[in-house]
């Protein structure tokens, strides 16, 4: 889980172009979205689609379904854990 | 002095749809029929134009427009070559199709600003065209454009065309932004699950002189464009911007929401456009008026709709009637509307146009008919205008994405969005951010006195050959944050949102910088529709750029 969750922050900051971040920088507990933490909007979420599906194989129809999903990178993580193929 | 005037009429019209000419897509209406429906190379539900007969050395877009325009200047016996008329021109992605495969070398009528000056240079214009490119709101913005150069007295006529073809281009940006209907949209629908996309071009006289209006004459008689500084793609969550709109324009009309006898709105049919608007409607006070969205016919007609759809709406005042929503049949937004569904009589004289689009740009405009209207048109040349900073970003031997980085650490103003932007919206936030320095509410402005009104040559095609790239080499999925930058007035957005400012924003391409945009940010002051602007231009190109701003305001 923890090389999932690094992963997965490496992919966040090269696709959704997180310059001045780190890994580190990311707690995997903290809202993706909103006024706090890493302040990702539906345009960003369109783009956490798109690598769901580039590096895990999985499809996802529409950014509102997802919403739990999409809390955090723990949960994301959890998510690709238990979908990827 | 010149006499003042207080007119603008809606002079010879005609369009083209997925339903046909004027007279074939108004009868496919009034029997409820839809133009939308699969189209097997686009892989999705829209309307297509029938294809037309080409004319010789024009794209297909570019003879759309010439048909469209010969027959405006058959009817009415005006010409583009008289020194008396202007043409603008609105379009979103005018000839993008050709930049497939292209490489990194666009052909030279896939520039916006090329496509408008050949179809002005086979009516012999006597004058260069004026072009908008404002996102879907272009075709709302254009007549606005219009009427705002009519009211100034700059010349007695002005032609308005707008128009745009899908391609892949366009239909795959929008696939990738997940909004478009697998069925035919249904705006305003509790199942509503997208929009569908369309075909369209309109051209329409805008004339001072009565006699040249189509009779029973209607007057374009109030008109305005906002920004809802808030985000690039995803509607305001409030409304304001297009209450802003909305309410400019019924002012300059002067006419209270009481007198609105029907409100044609852009009605995309997104979960989120029509939730906006419903929000925004309420807050002008028209939610008991009749509303209807023409999308469930034509689709979203993006550059032409705003033309296409004021057409359909004054020769629906002429005819009295206000047309049903097709694809409608349950209420479906927080706010509820009265929502058309299927045609009925209309009862007064007036009607709301509304558009609004990427960027965070409403535009609207009030349509009267004759006699009906009390309103205080802005004296022309009301107000003084002054000049009171300017800004160039420097030119660089470093590589672009290097050298404005270093210079956005310089202004000490961490964002996190700017890292996110495409180059030329980059290149406008620096150099706005040092032309404006401090924030407007400490010079004394509120949002929506501001206006910034932006021109350039390359448009967005700089981001539109990223897209193109991704869509040719087809590794890689289509990116939805490339795709929302493939307009130019998105990097005008990016600075409403820095700074707040609701007012006027156009966006407009020539060939060269002939000061357009300056001109236009200064008929806004002087008329009375802005107090200060944010001015210039602002071009990036394969690495290479040129930004000259301006800061112009009330003396």
């Amino acid at each position: 889980m923890e090389s999932l969750i690094r992963e997965l922050k490496e992919h966040l900051i090269r696709e959704l172009n997180l310059e001045d971040i780190t890994a580190e920088d990311i707690d995997s507990k903290a809202p993706l979205f909103g006024e706090e933490g890493l302040g990702l909007d539906s345009i960003d979420a369109l783009e956490i689609i798109l690598i769901l599906e580039k590096h895990y194989g999985i499809k996802l129809q529409n950014s509102a379904e997802a919403k739990p999903v999409f809390y955090s990178v723990e949960t994301l993580a959890g998510y690709i854990a238990k979908n990827r193929r | 002095m010149a006499e003042e005037i207080r007119h603008v009429w809606l002079g010879a019209d005609s369009i083209v749809t997925a339903l046909g000419n004027k007279r074939d897509t108004l009868s496919s209406i009034r029997e409820y029929r839809t133009g939308l429906c699969m189209d097997e190379s686009l892989g999705m539900v829209c309307g297509r134009i029938a294809s037309m007969e080409p004319i010789d050395g024009y794209t297909r877009l570019e003879t759309c427009v010439i048909r469209a325009i010969e027959s405006v200047q058959a009817q009415s016996g005006i010409d583009l070559a008289d020194k008396d008329v202007r043409f603008v021109f609105s379009s979103t992605k005018g000839n993008i199709d050709r930049i497939a495969n292209c490489g990194n070398e666009p052909p030279s009528e896939a520039f916006l600003g090329e496509c408008a000056r050949r179809i002005a240079a086979y009516f012999n214009a006597a004058f260069l065209p004026i072009t908008v490119s404002n996102a879907c709101i272009s075709g709302v913005s254009a007549l606005v454009v219009g009427q705002r150069l009519l009211l100034s007295g700059v010349c007695g006529r002005v032609v308005v065309a707008g128009c745009d073809m899908l391609s892949a281009f366009i239909a795959e940006g929008f696939g990738a932004f997940k909004s478009v209907s697998g069925q035919p949209c249904r705006p305003y629908d509790k199942d509503r699950d997208g929009l569908s996309l369309g075909e369209a071009c309109g051209a329409l006289l805008l004339t001072t002189r009565k006699s040249e209006a189509l009779e029973p004459a209607v007057e374009l008689s109030g008109g305005a464009v906002t920004n809802d500084a808030n985000h690039i793609s995803g509607p305001s969550r409030t409304g304001d911007g297009l209450y802003y709109a909305i309410r400019a324009a019924m002012r300059q009309a002067g006419i209270d929401p009481r007198e609105v006898a029907m409100v044609n709105t852009h009605g995309t049919a997104t979960l989120y456009n029509d939730e906006m608007e419903s929000k925004a409607i309420h807050l002008a006070g028209l939610e008991h008026v009749p509303l209807n969205s023409l999308k469930g016919y034509i689709g979203h007609t993006l550059g032409a709709s705003g033309v296409v759809e004021t057409v359909i709406s004054a020769q629906a005042l002429r005819d009295g009637i206000v047309y049903g929503t097709k694809g409608f049949s349950e209420m479906g937004v927080p706010c509820p509307l009265h929502v058309s569904a299927c045609h009925s009589r209309l009862k007064g004289n007036h009607c709301v146009k509304t558009a609004s689009g990427f960027g965070g740009c409403n535009a609207a405009v009030v349509l009267s008919l004759e006699g009906e209207t009390h309103r205080v048109l802005p004296r022309s040349n009301a107000f003084q205008v002054r000049e009171t900073s300017v800004y160039t970003l420097p030119l660089s031997d470093k590589p672009f994405a290097e050298f404005i980085r270093e210079e956005f650490k310089k202004l000490q103003s961490p964002n996190m969005k700017f890292y996110k932007m495409s180059d030329l919206s980059k290149a406008a936030y620096v150099a706005a951010e040092r032309l404006i320095g401090g924030s407007l509410a400490e010079k004394g402005l509120a949002p929506e006195e501001v206006a910034i009104v932006l021109a350039n040559r390359a448009a967005s095609l700089d981001t539109d050959l990223l897209h193109q790239r991704i869509l040719d080499q087809k590794t890689e999925p289509v990116s939805p944050a490339v795709f929302v930058y493939t307009l130019p007035n998105v990097a005008a957005g990016e600075v409403c949102i820095r700074h707040k400012i609701q007012g006027d924003n156009t966006f407009f391409i020539e060939n060269q910088d002939t000061g357009q945009a300056e001109g236009y940010a200064r008929l806004l002051i002087a008329g009375g529709y802005a107090k200060a602007a944010v001015c210039g231009w602002c071009d990036f190109m394969d690495g290479k750029w040129d930004v000259r701003l301006k800061w112009i305001e009330r003396k």
